[in-house]
């Protein structure tokens, strides 16, 4: 059996640091797109008319059920192929880009549940309030409505952007050279005589990363909640 | 004549809550609205203001006359310009203090600078009392507090007509009697006030018109003493001996 | 558009093959990971010293790494070590290379699972007001019999929405068995596109088949919750 070389760690956790990089910017592009798409999804849930309401269950349906390695290779496998019928080859497209489609598509409903909550959590009456007061319904959204609805949704928000980044690293299975497809290279590179160390390096920068998430968003929501503390007396 | 509305109806679902009923109120007046729960009273006020959407009715209100249930976006804002909502749960707006709560409505409904509103706005929290509370937080505030936050949010758009939805119902009651006494000064100011609410002494002592409505009509209607002393329809006599234990001793 | 739907029915015939696989794995997993969970959650909930702070540790490492690192950690030195174990510690002469590699499969899930359902299993539980068990016992029962007549079963309701989410994302989960060799509805599926070239059509089929199972999973679990609630709906007059 291989010898543990525990210093060895130090040194993947060097090389890896870099890549780390990769794997945020492939979060960041998600929940941009995703969440844009969330939003439409969240926007159709709550207003009620009856076909976007349907067509918003429906996509949350789906999408809740694939996999996410199945959507990758849709996105990347089969998409291009598909195009490549009508004339369009995107075979050249960075892989970033197929890696964003795919989770966009496949996070916006769990954004969309994360923005849709949050939105119900608020009070109607503070909506009420607002409009009474001579504010407009976008002013009472954006003034009243969203710094509320924004402090709901952060523990949501930070639980899912930690399984992004779990759910994220099978991008590497499609060649993105992020923290996990660089550990792989390492491992291919060395031969195999550190793959213990190699995979426990990967493994600590992704425990770090999500106790760093997950620190962010505790420390926002403390800051945000002033409204909400429940403060000394309440005579 | 200010501000009048007619053949106010409302349903939900099989419920038919309000059926065709008026209201006129006269620059000045403090009108009160009584009666028993389900009898469509906070319904009436929410209409007006368009919280609900009637199912039918007008509303003329100082130059603005539309219909209640196909009022247009820029007619709802004029009139939500011109008036102002008390709420029986204060809605103060959790994110902001009580002073920000005060100078929403100012700054940002109705573009008045912000150094004048701010101005306004203290001067309101002082006529209520809270002084000492620019700062705070709804949730650093009693209910009592916060409910007179909200009036001095009312009262510092300067409305032509403030709507109350049983403000005092939701405070404790050793808290009720700093918020009426504002609504009395108030009244004695000679601000056009609609109320909706179970305190009847406020409406003996202090409203000009007083309003009772039953399963969704107004029954009757009349100045405090004629309704309390000599009310004429039966419901409203059953009404007042439920409510007021010595109603047969006043005169 | 063309697809072929030739082989998309090919496809999808042959991937159901791969569905008692990928069943078999999520079952056996639940069975291995429930009871481990559960006294897992116990012994946070009661506070025990020491396995309470293992067991945060534990939980805080699963689902702080990805399970696609935590299959290849295990299926590349599991097998070594497990070698390595057995015939230089333990002297016997069994090949383990030999073993169906579905077991690396349930090991590996199941310590995934085993951490998910901890969580689950201490927020249900902890659903259950204390009243509950002070109330059995001062009507007599032992503490392992209040647990079973009264604590589970209402934990149980409060649970059933969120299990039925985790077995979803566990059978979604088991589509990465293909990475241990495991011929599952992905392994499958994979094969027949890569020689036909016909990628779109085989992977949708694949979603296709999930989407399916999902379904009835949820519908199983809508019919077990129903069951199980009945109680509840009985106060409701």
């Amino acid at each position: 059996m291989h010898p543990f070389h525990p210093s060895y760690v130090f040194t993947v956790l060097v090389q890896l640091f870099p890549y780390i990089g990769v794997t945020l910017l492939m979060m960041l592009g998600t929940v941009i797109f995703g969440g844009a798409i969330g939003i439409l999804l969240a926007k159709a849930k709550i207003k009620r008319r009856i076909v976007p309401r349907a067509i918003a269950e429906v996509y949350t349906y789906l999408t809740r059920c694939v996999p996410s390695i199945i959507m990758l290779f849709i996105v990347y496998y089969g998409v291009p192929a598909l195009l490549l019928q009508f004339g369009i080859n995107i075979n050249n497209f960075s892989k970033g880009v197929f890696v964003i489609t795919a989770f966009s598509i496949l996070f916006a409903s769990n954004l969309g549940e994360v923005f849709r909550a949050a939105y119900l959590a608020v009070d109607p009456g503070q909506r009420e309030a607002a409009v009474c007061s001579g504010l407009s319904e976008f002013q009472a959204f954006y003034r009243i409505i969203l710094p509320q609805a924004a402090v709901h949704a952060l523990p949501n928000f930070s639980n899912m952007l930690v399984n992004l980044m779990k759910e994220g690293a099978l991008a590497y299975s499609i060649g993105l050279i992020d923290v996990m497809g660089e550990g792989n290279l390492l491992i291919g590179r060395n031969q195999g005589s550190y793959t213990l160390e190699t995979y426990l390096g990967m493994a600590i920068i992704y425990w770090a990363l999500t106790f760093v998430i997950e620190l962010i968003f505790g420390r926002l929501e403390k800051n945000l909640s002033k409204g909400k503390k429940h403060a000394t007396s309440v005579a | 004549m200010l501000f009048s509305v007619k053949n106010v109806s409302k349903a939900f679902k099989e419920n038919q809550v309000l059926k065709k009923v008026d209201l006129e109120v006269n620059k000045g007046d403090v009108v009160v609205i009584l009666g028993p729960s389900g009898s469509g009273k906070t319904t009436l006020l929410r209409c007006i203001d368009f919280l609900e959407k009637a199912d039918g009715g007008e509303l003329d209100f100082d130059g603005i006359h539309t219909d209640l249930s196909h009022a247009s976006g820029k007619t709802i804002e004029k009139v939500r310009k011109k008036s102002a909502f008390v709420f029986q749960n204060y809605n103060l707006f959790a994110n902001k203090t009580a002073l920000q709560n005060v100078t929403e409505g100012l700054t940002v409904g109705r573009k008045v600078p912000k150094a004048e509103a701010i101005e306004i706005a203290k001067k309101a929290l002082d006529k209520v009392g809270l002084s000492d509370k620019y700062d705070s937080y709804p949730v650093q505030l009693s209910g009592g507090q916060q409910q007179r936050v909200g009036i001095a949010r009312a009262i510092a758009v300067n409305p032509d007509i403030i709507l109350f939805d049983e403000p005092t119902s939701a405070l404790d009651p050793e808290l009720v009697g700093e918020v009426l006494k504002i609504m009395r000064d108030l009244a004695g100011e000679g601000t056009t006030m609609i109320e909706v609410t179970h305190e009847m002494k406020f409406a003996q002592d202090v409203a000009t018109k007083v309003v009772f409505m039953d399963g969704g009509v107004v029954v009757e209607e009349g100045t405090p003493k004629e309704i309390f002393t000599t009310p004429k329809e039966e419901r409203t006599r059953e009404f007042l001996m439920r409510i007021l234990p010595d109603f047969n001793y006043s005169i | 558009m063309k697809l072929n739907t030739e082989f998309m029915r090919e496809t999808f015939i042959a991937s159901l093959g791969g569905v008692p696989k990928t069943m078999l794995i999520t079952i056996l997993t639940l069975l291995v990971s429930i009871p481990i969970a559960f006294a897992m959650a116990l012994s946070k909930l009661e506070n025990k010293k020491v396995s309470s702070k293992f067991v945060t540790a534990y939980v805080s490492f699963i689902r702080g790494t990805p399970i696609v690192l935590q299959i290849l950690f295990i299926y590349s030195l599991l097998p070594s070590t497990l070698n390595h174990l057995i015939k230089d510690v333990f002297g016997l002469s069994v090949n383990v290379f030999k073993m169906n590699k579905i077991v690396y499969a349930i090991i590996v899930f199941s310590l995934n699972n085993i951490a998910v359902l901890t969580e689950l299993f201490r927020s249900a539980l902890g659903t259950v007001g204390h009243g509950q068990m002070e109330a059995a016992m001062t009507v007599g029962l032992t503490k392992r019999q209040a647990y079973r007549r009264i604590i589970i079963p209402q934990a149980l309701v409060a649970a059933l929405p969120n299990l039925c989410n985790t077995v979803i994302g566990l059978i979604k989960n088991t589509s990465l068995a293909f990475l241990m060799a495991v011929q599952e509805i992905t392994a499958i599926s994979k094969m027949k596109a890569a020689a036909g070239y016909y990628y779109i059509e085989a992977y949708l089929m694949i979603a296709l088949i999930y989407i399916i199972v999902c379904t009835v999973v949820q519908l199983l679990f809508a019919l077990i919750e129903h069951q199980l609630s009945a109680y509840k709906k009985r106060l409701a007059v």
